[in-house]
Order: structure tokens, then sequence, then C-alpha cells
């Protein structure tokens, strides 16, 4: 009796059974074997070859070369202490390490993790050979960026770094793509669509670790673009020892058609930290740095000119004709206006505009500021384009900022005298760019023809022709020579503030500021100025962030362009 | 008639041995991972079985009667030296090692328990002592005690951990309670509070047995995890469809989709590459294996033969409906494997001895 209901019992459990069965593989089956396609066919992107950055003399400033990246798929691995000891004996790497790095990232037993990257291919060969006796062992190719100018390129190349989103997208597909490498500012970021080239991709049968099995279909991805810059590698060189240990930026531009032949910005960081995990250190030592090294001074940095408005106030009293070269104004040394006293570093007595420009008389153009007044002045200033981009071909460009007389007044906030007499010497809340002063300084030399500051000189073998345009700015063109003038004075008289700039071998002309910045700090030293030497012309900068007096940057100056003679590179 | 039913079980075993076989030949296919000598170890251990088969077919059964007990408690002995000194695999010791041989106790707990219980229930005759004692010592005797025992070995068991075995124990247990005799209304009393203590057993079970009964509810909370494997079965045996993709040419199988595919995993193989004809076959092989024990059971007119081949169908039957259902997804992934069929010597050699008995059974049944 009781053997029966258990024979009954069984045989309705063997009947659900194959009903599940029949459920499972023939009403559902269709719904599966879709899955299963899905399970195997996977498309793996694969990433270009990223163009080289080469300077104005095919000097190689940004080179992709090909590395080796160690992965390991947890789910095959034997003895797991066999195999780091391996790895550390073959990598050179400590054991903790490497085992620590795995952890860090293992996912899933079928993902495999990087333990190593950009291992060279000695080790990468020694490793494949040894596959057989570790099958967990997976070797991946991928590029490496290197950077041979290290710190003195740093803020015009930039840096390549990876995609973060898109590594965890991976990893969620188990983990095969390699992960794409994108440019992080300079020009690695602005022409990263041109360096990185067509993505391309294969489609393959992979087993359960993602491993291919079978080749099915194949895109090879385009070569990304070699481009040419119109830095040169020298002149980085030479600017980035003179500015080394110093705050601030040295920009050298040729005034005939915007092409950037350097640009540093101090600190400056070692691009090559970013590719290789070996850096993590240091990297994390530029992050945490108090002077931000990543910033490019140059044309993210926004700082007071100082004196080297003056440039702008001596344009506009002439263009307004409220002065001439001749018009002369005493300086007793202070200046005093609606009970306040504005002071003046010197006493120069009776001068004219030359003077003015060359000693850099505070009292001069507190004059011709209350002259042709603060609307005249910030119109001046924007038809420099001050207080606006420069358009150069870099990411992050700041605009700097030149105060305006109404939209403080529409703002509620009040303007006083006080304020047109502190924007005369560039004081006050103006701020300009490094780069912007540059741009004015070599509109001025050029008698009022406007370049386009750029570094792109070639994108493959085509030369890029779209910042080759002069623009006239709309000022009277006789009045740059008087300008002129007193820029030159101030390095030929024996009073001018740039008088260290003398030199036999190189005409140099220029504006020297001392910019008062935050109370309890240095003053900011600039020198803007431009020369001409056997093969260029050149609009240059140097900087120096709370430098103290612009003698500082002078000096600097001078180094720079003897050095700049010295190797035949002016 | 006895010369036919001997015939059946010697045949219907071969077969399944022989579709098994071919999956695992299958499953370990220019593969790394599952590397293919262990289809020639299932092989040479598959003729080694036969033989044993038939050496304790010519063994006089009433042996396994007086070994009952002494087995019984050699067998608790072996699974207390797991729980001290076992062998660590996949987060469980359920191995021993003894003089260069590792095998697993848990298998033979099944064999243990078996016997234990044919005995047990074999010398009491609880329909027939019911006059002569209180309510409360048949409910000690017919119950109490043989629970106890069970229960004992199914502690050591679940300490491993091995959730599957220790409630196939307990399934078994139910079975051969039931084919005792006992009163329905104690039998089903039993049931009804092992129900009710159902929800406080949540709290013994380990976070990863936890996470197995949350991911059978719902695969896709963890694909990747706890779920892959089961995502991957269903995968793997739905895409079979009715005709297979074909010997050796699975996707699922051959492209390493499917974990554990050569032990509790196998079916899953046969799913794919034969499709519904496979599957459905080798079910019906088991259903005719376990309807011929059965037939045995009916004509064996001692109780202790009687009561142990209930138990072998109790376990048979349980091990192969939960395998198959872990696989397409009705049941919990429990770590039981398919008889005859997947890997693993110690599995293979305890069934092996169960039909070794029944033959022992089918030959002896006339005389008494």
């Amino acid at each position: 009796m009781r053997l029966k209901i258990i024979r009954l019992v069984i045989i309705a459990l063997f009947i659900v059974l194959v009903l599940e069965l029949f459920y499972v593989q023939v009403i559902r089956g269709q719904h599966y074997y879709n899955l299963s396609l899905n399970n195997r066919i996977r498309i793996v992107p694969l990433e270009g070859w990223r163009g080289r950055i080469k300077d104005r003399h095919e000097k190689v400033l940004a080179d992709s070369r090909i590395s080796y990246n160690i992965l390991v798929s947890p789910q095959d691995i034997v003895n797991i202490q066999e195999l780091f000891q391996f790895l550390s004996q073959v990598l050179g790497v400590d054991q903790p390490t490497l085992i620590d790095a795995y952890r860090r990232k293992k996912f899933t037993p079928f993902a495999p993790v990087a333990v190593a990257e950009n291992v060279d291919r000695q080790k990468a060969i020694k490793i494949e050979e040894n596959k057989f006796r570790f099958p967990s062992l997976m070797i991946q190719e991928s590029f490496k960026r290197f950077y041979p100018l290290e710190r003195s390129g740093a803020h015009v190349i930039g840096y390549v770094g990876k995609l973060s989103q898109e590594r965890m997208k991976s990893f969620k597909e188990y983990g095969y793509s390699p992960p794409s490498m994108v440019g992080y500012s300079g020009v690695e970021e602005y022409y990263d669509d041109v360096l990185k080239g067509g993505s391309g991709g294969i489609q393959i049968e992979v087993n359960n670790r993602g491993q291919q099995v079978r080749l099915l279909s194949i895109k090879e991805p385009t070569k990304g673009e070699d481009i040419t810059l119109t830095i040169d590698g020298e002149i980085q060189r030479i600017a980035q020892e003179l500015i080394e240990g110093r705050v601030g930026t040295i920009v050298v531009m040729d005034m005939a058609n915007g092409e950037v032949l350097g640009l540093v910005s101090s600190p400056a960081f070692d691009p090559n930290y970013f590719v290789d995990h070996k850096f993590s250190e240091e990297l994390k030592a530029i992050l945490r740095h108090p002077l931000s090294p990543l910033l490019n001074r140059a044309i993210k940095g926004q700082y007071p000119p100082g004196s080297v408005f003056k440039v702008i106030m001596a344009l506009g009293g002439l263009d307004s004709k409220k002065i001439t070269q001749y018009t002369t104004f005493n300086c007793p040394g202070y200046f005093q206006y609606g009970g306040k006293t504005f002071g003046d570093t010197c006493r120069y007595g009776e001068q004219n505009l030359i003077e003015a420009i060359a000693h850099s008389c505070n009292v001069y153009f507190y004059h011709v500021g209350l002259l042709i007044g603060a609307d005249l002045i910030h119109k001046n200033a924007r038809l420099l384009t001050l207080g606006d981009l420069t358009g150069i071909d870099l990411p992050y460009e700041e605009k700097g900022f030149i105060p305006h007389r109404r939209v403080y007044l529409a703002a509620r906030k009040s303007w006083y005298a006080g304020n047109t007499i502190n924007m005369s010497i560039g004081q006050g809340d103006i701020l300009t760019t490094p780069l912007q002063l540059v741009k004015m300084m070599a509109t001025v030399a050029n008698e009022g023809k406007e370049v386009q500051p750029h570094v792109i000189k070639r994108i493959g073998e085509s030369t890029v022709s779209r910042y080759d345009f002069i623009r006239e700015v709309k000022l009277d063109s006789k009045i740059f020579d008087i300008v002129k003038k007193g820029l030159r004075a101030a390095v030929t008289d024996q009073n001018g503030t740039a008088r260290d700039l003398n030199m036999n071998e190189i005409f140099v002309a220029g504006k020297t500021g001392t910019a008062q910045s935050a109370p309890n700090k240095d003053h900011h030293a600039w020198f803007v100025g431009y020369a001409q030497g056997e093969s260029k012309n050149i609009a240059f900068c140097v900087f120096l962030e709370y430098g103290g007096s612009s003698h500082n940057a002078t000096a600097l100056a001078k180094q720079l362009l003897k050095l700049m003679h010295e190797e035949s590179l002016l | 008639m006895k010369k036919d039913l001997d015939r059946k079980i010697w045949t219907y075993t071969v077969c399944i041995i022989a579709v098994g076989l071919v999956a695992l030949y299958s499953a370990s296919y220019e593969n790394v991972r599952v590397p293919h000598s262990i289809f020639y170890d299932q092989l040479i251990f598959s003729l080694f079985g036969l033989g044993i088969m038939y050496f304790i077919g010519k063994l006089d059964y009433r042996k396994f009667y007086d070994a009952a007990y002494i087995f019984y408690i050699i067998n608790i002995i072996l699974l207390v030296l797991v729980l001290v000194s076992g062998r660590h695999a996949l987060g469980a010791r359920r191995w021993l090692e003894i003089g260069g041989l590792s095998f697993q106790p848990s298998e033979f707990a099944k064999l243990a328990v078996i016997l234990m219980l044919g005995r047990y229930f074999s010398d009491r005759h609880p329909t027939l002592s019911f006059d002569f004692m209180t309510k409360a010592q048949a409910f000690f005797l017919n119950l109490f005690m043989p629970f106890t025992m069970t229960a004992i070995l199914m502690f050591f068991i679940f300490k491993q951990p091995d959730l599957g075995t220790a409630f196939l124990l307990f399934g078994m247990f139910l079975v051969m309670l039931f084919a005792s005799g006992i009163e329905y209304r104690y039998f089903f009393g039993f049931l009804a509070f092992c129900l009710a203590l159902v929800p406080f057993g949540w709290h013994v079970l380990e976070p990863y047995q936890k996470d197995r009964l949350l991911v059978f509810l719902n695969p896709n909370i963890d694909p990747l995890g706890a779920g892959y494997t089961i995502i991957q079965s269903k995968i793997a045996i739905g895409s079979g469809q009715i005709f297979g993709k074909g010997w050796l040419s699975g996707t699922q199988n051959q492209l390493n989709f499917l974990p554990e595919r050569h032990t509790d995993f196998i079916f899953s193989v046969l799913g794919e590459e034969w499709g519904l004809l496979g599957t459905v076959l080798l079910v019906y092989l088991y259903f005719r294996l376990i309807q011929n024990i059965l037939k045995i059971a009916e004509q064996v007119k001692d109780r202790f033969g009687t009561l142990v081949v209930v138990g072998i169908v109790a376990i048979l039957t349980l091990q192969v409906i939960i395998n198959i259902g872990m696989v397409i997804g009705l049941f919990p992934v429990v770590g039981l494997t398919l008889p005859f069929v997947s890997y693993g010597r110690s599995s293979f050699l305890v069934f092996i001895i169960m039909m070794g008995f029944l033959l022992n059974l089918s030959k002896r049944r006339t005389i008494f």
C-alpha cells in the first residue's frame, strides 16, 4: 500500500520534470538560444595608435610606444602563491604590492584583473613564455604615451589618461575592452579627436572569460594623425630651466604670425607621471601641491597687469587727442585727488609721454586717466582684446577682467574717480592673463596689426592656416610709433625700468610691471616686451607670481634672450 | 522473472553510465579548466565500479544487516575527522584524505543512513508493538530515536557545510519513516512540525547559503556572482531546444560559460548538445531504473530488504529530481550530483554499491 503511494509520487515527480524540460527547451528554447549567442559574440573595441606631437623642427614631444599589461584571470588561478612569486620575480615588484593591486581591482571571478601595467617588452616575453605554467596569466597590448620633454612641455602638451567611467563599463562586460586613453589639458585635449584617430573593433567569439576563441570579423582602427606644433622644444627647455624653482610663466610668440614658440608655466609637472602607475606617489604629490602645478598660468592665471597696462593708457590718451607725445605733467612723487594721496615710486619732475613710459611714472598716467575717463580706458583695453579670450588653441583659457564703470553702476556699486586712477596703473579689479599681454604687445609692435596666437602648425601633412589672419585694430596707426618709442626708451634710457635689457646684439623694447597683489604678499613681477633678432621678431612675457620687483622679471628676460641668441633661436 | 529484473538493473545502470560518459567527454573536450583526463578517469572507474557491483551482488546481503550500526558509527567518526582535518575546497570542508586516497564521507553517509534506518525499522515492528506500549514510548522508539540518529549525521554534514546532502538525508528519512508503516497522524504531525521550524532555520544558514537561496528566487540580483551559474545553466539547457546543438558543439559548454559542468551541472551539457531528446532519454532511463527497483521492493518479503530498497529509491529519486531541478532553475543550487553521470568517485561508488545491493536482493528474494 505504502509502496504504491511512493510509486505514484515518483511518477508524478517525473512527469513534472519532463514537462519542465519541455517548457525550458521547447517553449522558451528560442529565447535561450538567442541568449547563448549574445554570450559568445562580443565586440571588442580596438584603440587606434595615438598620433605623435612634434615641435616646429619635427622633434617629437609626445610619442606612442607599445607596452604590455599583465592581467590575471581570478578563476583560473591554480596556486596564488606561486603565481605572485613568479610575477614579483619577473616584474621586480614586491609581492604584497602585486597582491594588493590584485585584491583592490578584483571585481568578479570572471573578469581579468590588471596587476601590472606598462610592462616592458623583455618582461612581457618572459611572462608569455611561462603562460603554460600559469594559465591565469594574460598579456594585453596597449599604447603608452611618452613625453621626452618631461616637465618642460607639460602645459602646452598636456597628458593622457583613462576615462574612468569607460573603464567601469568595460568591467561590466567581463572586462576586456582596452580602456581608451583621452587627452587631458594642453594640445592632447584640444586636438584629441585628431590624435586619437578612428576607433575600430573586432567581433570575436569568446569563452566565459571573454578570451578570444575565434575571430569573426575585424575593422581596423585608423591611425591617429601626427601633429606639428609651432612650439620650439629648445625654447621650452631654456624657458623651463630659467623659471624652475619660481612661480610664474614665460611666453614667447612670433609676433609676425602669432605662432607660440614657447610657453612654460611653473611649477610644472612631468606628464609621464600620468601614464605610468609606478609614479603614483609623485602624481599624488602633484595633485596635492599648494601651488597647483597643473594650472597653466599663461592662459588660465589671471593677474593685475600693473604698469604694463600703461601701454593701453598711452594709446588711449594719444588716440583721443587729449595728449600728445610732448604733453608733460609734473611728478612730485605723489598725487592728490579728492583728499586722497596716490603714491609713486620716484620723483621725476616734468616729463613727457616717452619719458613717462620709460620711467613708468604713475602720476603721469593718473593725469591721463582722469583726462580720458574710465569708459575710454575700458574701450581701449577691449580694443586690444584684453578681457577677452585670445582664442589660442589650448583648452581652459580664461578671459581676465576689465572693469566697466557702467556695469558697476548698474550693479549698484559706486565708481569713484579713485577707481579710474587705480585703473590707470593697471590696479584695482583689472585682471589679465600673461598671454593676453603678449598678444597686446605684439599688436603694438606690429603697429596695430593683431595676430592670432596659436600652437598648431600642421595636422598630418597639411598646414593649418585657419589662424593665419591679421586684424587691424581700430586705432590711429601713427600713435603706435610713439608708444614704441616709449617702450624702447624703457630699455635704453639710463633710468628706464627695463635698462637691464639693453643689449647690443638684440633690439629689445617693452614694459615692466610691479603689480600689487593681496595685502601681506609680495608684488607680481612683469616684463612684457618684444625683441627683434636676426631670424625672428618675438613678443614675449616673463611673469613671476609674487615675484617682487619687476627687476626680477627683467633679469630673467635678459637671460632668456641671451640664451636664445646663443642657441641662434633669435 | 528474477533473472529478468536482474538484467534490467544492469542494463539501465550501464546505459545511464554510458550517457554520462558521452556528456563528460564533451564537457572535458579541448579544455584547460576541465582536463580531458577526467573522462578516462571516469571511464576506468566505471569499469572498476561495475566490477564492484558484480562482486557485491554475490555477497550475502545479511552481512549488511550485521554491519549496519558499525558502518554508521564509523561514518560519524569520519565526519568528525572531516570537520577537524578535512581538505578545503570551494569554501567547504568535505574531503578527507587517508593514505593518499581522498573521498567525501558525506557521500557514504547516505549509505550509512539507509542501512542504519533499515535495520532499526526492521528490528521494530511498529504496528505490532503498539498494544504493549504507551503512546509516549511508541513516539520515542518509532520516531524520535531514528530521527535523532539521522540528525547526528545531518548535523555534521550541515557543519561542513553541505546543505544539499543534509537535506537529502532528511528527505530519505521521511520516505523510510513513511515506508516503515508508522501511523499517518505521527508522520504528518512530524512533517507539519518540521515545516513550522523552517523560518527558524534561516538563521542557522551560512551567508553564502542565504545568498544562494535569494539568488534562486531571483538569479538576476547577482548575475556575475552567485546567480551566474544558474543563469548560464538555464541558457545552456534552453538553447539546446529539441534536437540540441550537436555533440561537442555546445557553445555554452565548449566556450567555458558553464561552471562545474563536469560535476553538478553535467546535465546542462547534455541538454545543450542533445536537446530535449537527450534530456528526456536520460530522465526516462532513470525512471525505468527506479520503477524496476520498486518492483524489487514489492517482491522482497524481508523487512530489512524492503526498507533498504525504499531508501535507495528515495535517494536516487531525490537526487535526480533535485539535481535536474537545480540545473533548470526549479531548485536552489545545493551541490548534489547526478547519480552515475556527474564526475566524482565517492558519489559514483556509493550508487554502485547500492546497485550491487539490489542485485543481491533480487537474486535472493525467493529464499524467504
